[in-house]
């Protein structure tokens, strides 16, 4: 053996770095291995994080400030039903109203570089050692423990435990014998076109938007619909990122020729209006890539069965298949999925027991978790398959609605309600950091306001108006009652959370009754909202950032 | 040293990579699914067999390995710090 170390975390994407951090910060001896010369520079994809992923995930994160493209506050969808003849439905029901928007987002977008970067400084603050350039080929076994790593160098790292955030491809768990290589109708190739376009262009076209576009076959606009497939646009800080993705089989053991993209792209760009006379004459292409992600995993039974661990190993993030069949969005599963596995680490090395039957827990608690549950189980995505082979549009506006509509608290009410209650009952004072978040993000959003290098030295003058002492001052005053009344409040959301379980059923049947009415309050009210919004704006621009840290942490 | 290609902007491919994917051709049978899903255009068919023409502008995507039913790809990573690389993901 060259080395040894308590952990190797394999992979610097958006999961490994939050496994690392947590057990260096636990004092264990770690190593994080990463096959690109720089951190994140082999990651692609459109993304946009949901708000859960920040609000639920790791705190170094949350209460950071990683560097962030742009807020996301609604989607507007496309259903093409004839591009030729400009017959194109609109569903623009997600949205976070003003004046909340767009302070308040849903998510936020992100390139994964500069992303995966930021995570992994914050890592090596930590004491994590980094090793670039350097792909971990195997596993080094003895007496059926996974005990360490063969590097590509030829170099033999023996650890503890071994963290596996490699990705989809998931070829050291093959290796390791946890997995076998996924279906190809469960995974999806995502094509990415990065275009250049000035800030005050996204922000008059785009905002804070995000456009879905939906079709059938025929129009050739999108990839068939249903495995898979999907057509997105991004608005960044002064860019825009446009995918569109599609399953490797679709179905009958077909598989489409991914050249198709190609006409895809020309058809929607040259078509589709809004693209072709507003966003086309103000665009450049900066770059075009591609890479795959697992996103059926979840509904594939015998895939969804392969184990995420054995003696001595954990997988993570895509290499346990935790994307999600119907955001595709797998950031937020990457790091609940890292945060949990580094907690059973950290457990099994103090216990001395690294076995398969102690390292059960991992398995135990992410099946336990609501979220990652909900999100790799969902099959509205899924379902669009038969929307498209029967020309249904009542289907297809349905299946729309309930994935990035507000037909989707028809079902994620109950597992962000659980999460809300269950991370009170664990610790209230979570509350205040969520209400900081979102200030703090938009602050730093629109001053480039980052930890570390990246952070741009250009700052507005701080304002204190009468508004910002008194948002201070309720802050603390929050902070105070979170303290105060934290036994009570343990209790009360403990009690609450099964309860939870009611969320989705409510909405069901209130949520038809209700969007109507609430769309109608929204639109009513935007002549007043719209410039609480802009004074909202005005009021988080020119704060002193400082009133959106958390105060010191006090332990639990 | 990194070479760039003007079908995908944005992209560096670092010199070095190697053959990190190749054919078993007693295993292949020429169904040409890897042609089909690879955006790169890696591969080809010749001699009734899928051969792969350059690796130049593979971005390790994995696809061809994805689609093969009859286990003749072989697919690994390239060496640390070589291949492609972009900042725009």
């Amino acid at each position: 053996m060259d080395d040894e170390y308590d952990v190797i975390v394999v992979g610097a994407g958006f999961g490994g770095p939050v496994a690392a951090k947590k057990c260096a910060e636990a004092g264990l001896r770690t190593l994080m291995l990463e096959r690109g010369a720089r951190v994140g520079e082999k990651v692609i994809s459109g993304l946009t994080i949901p708000f859960y992923g920040f609000l639920f995930g790791p705190a170094f994160i949350r209460d950071g400030n990683p560097p962030i493209e742009r807020p996301a506050d609604g989607i507007i969808n496309y259903i093409v039903k004839d591009i030729a003849t400009g017959d194109i439905e609109i569903d623009d029901t997600l949205k976070i109203p003003k004046p909340l928007s767009p302070v308040l987002a849903f998510g936020y977008n992100a390139y994964c570089q500069p992303f995966c970067e930021w995570e992994a400084d914050r890592a090596v603050e930590s004491g994590v050692e980094l090793r670039t350039s350097t792909v971990a080929v195997d596993v080094i076994r003895e007496d059926g423990f996974i005990t360490g790593i063969l590097t590509d160098g030829g170099e033999h790292i023996s650890s503890k435990v071994v963290i596996d955030g490699e990705g989809c491809q998931g070829l050291l768990a093959i290796k390791a014998g946890i997995r076998e290589k996924y279906p190809p109708d469960a995974i999806s190739l995502a094509d990415c076109y990065d275009y250049e376009m000035s800030k005050a262009d996204v922000d008059r076209i785009f905002g804070h938007t995000l456009r879905f576009c939906w079709g059938w076959d025929e129009q050739r606009v999108a990839p068939p619909l249903g495995f898979g497939n999907g057509l997105m646009v991004w608005p960044y800080r002064n860019s825009l990122h446009f995918i569109q993705d599609q399953s490797l089989e679709t179905g009958s053991g077909k598989v489409p020729s991914l050249k198709d993209f190609d006409e895809y792209h020309r058809n929607i760009t040259g078509g589709l209006p809004w693209w072709r006379e507003e966003v086309a004459p103000h665009i450049r292409l900066r770059a075009r890539m591609w890479d795959g992600f697992e996103i059926f995993v979840g509904l594939d039974e015998r895939a969804r069965k392969m184990p995420n661990h054995t003696d001595g190993m954990l997988l993570i993030g895509d290499a346990a298949g935790l994307e999600s069949t119907e955001l595709c969005d797998g950031v937020p599963a990457a790091w609940f999925s890292a945060d949990i596995a580094a907690d059973v680490t950290i457990e099994a090395i103090r216990a001395g027991d690294t076995s398969a039957t102690f390292l059960k827990r991992y398995d135990e608690r992410i099946k336990a978790h609501p979220i990652i549950q909900w999100s790799i189980s969902r099959t509205n995505r899924h379902d669009l398959r038969y929307a498209q082979q029967n020309h249904d549009i009542k289907l297809l506006r349905k299946l729309v609605h309930n994935g990035w509509g507000l037909g989707g608290f028809t079902h994620m009410s109950t597992p962000l309600l659980r999460t809300v209650l269950d991370s009170i009952a664990d610790e209230p004072a979570i509350v205040a950091a969520w209400i900081r978040m979102f200030p703090r993000y938009y602050y730093n959003w629109l001053h480039e306001r980052y930890d570390g290098e990246a952070s741009s030295r250009r700052r507005p003058r701080k304002v204190q108006t009468l508004g910002h002492r008194a948002f201070g001052k309720s802050l603390e005053l929050l902070d105070g009652g979170l303290a105060r009344f934290a036994s009570p409040l343990r209790k009360a959301a403990a009690f609450l959370a099964p309860a939870s379980a009611a969320a989705n059923p409510v909405m069901k049947v209130i949520l038809p009754v209700m969007e109507p009415v609430y769309l109608a309050v929204i639109r009513f009210l935007e002549p007043l909202t719209d410039p609480l919004s802009r004074k909202l704006v005005s009021f988080v621009s020119r704060a002193d950032p400082a009133m959106f840290d958390n105060p010191p942490a006090k332990g639990k | 040293m990194a070479r760039t290609s003007e079908e995908f902007p944005g992209v560096e491919w670092v010199q070095g990579a190697g053959n990190f994917i190749t054919i078993d051709k007693d295993k292949c049978d020429a169904c040409a699914r890897c042609v089909k899903v690879c955006l790169g255009g890696c591969y080809e068919i010749a001699d009734k067999k899928a051969r792969i023409k350059s690796l130049a502008e593979c971005m390790e995507c994995a696809a061809c390995w994805f689609v093969c039913t009859r286990g003749a790809v072989d697919f690994s990573w390239p060496p640390g710090g070589k291949g492609y690389r972009s900042s725009w993901g």
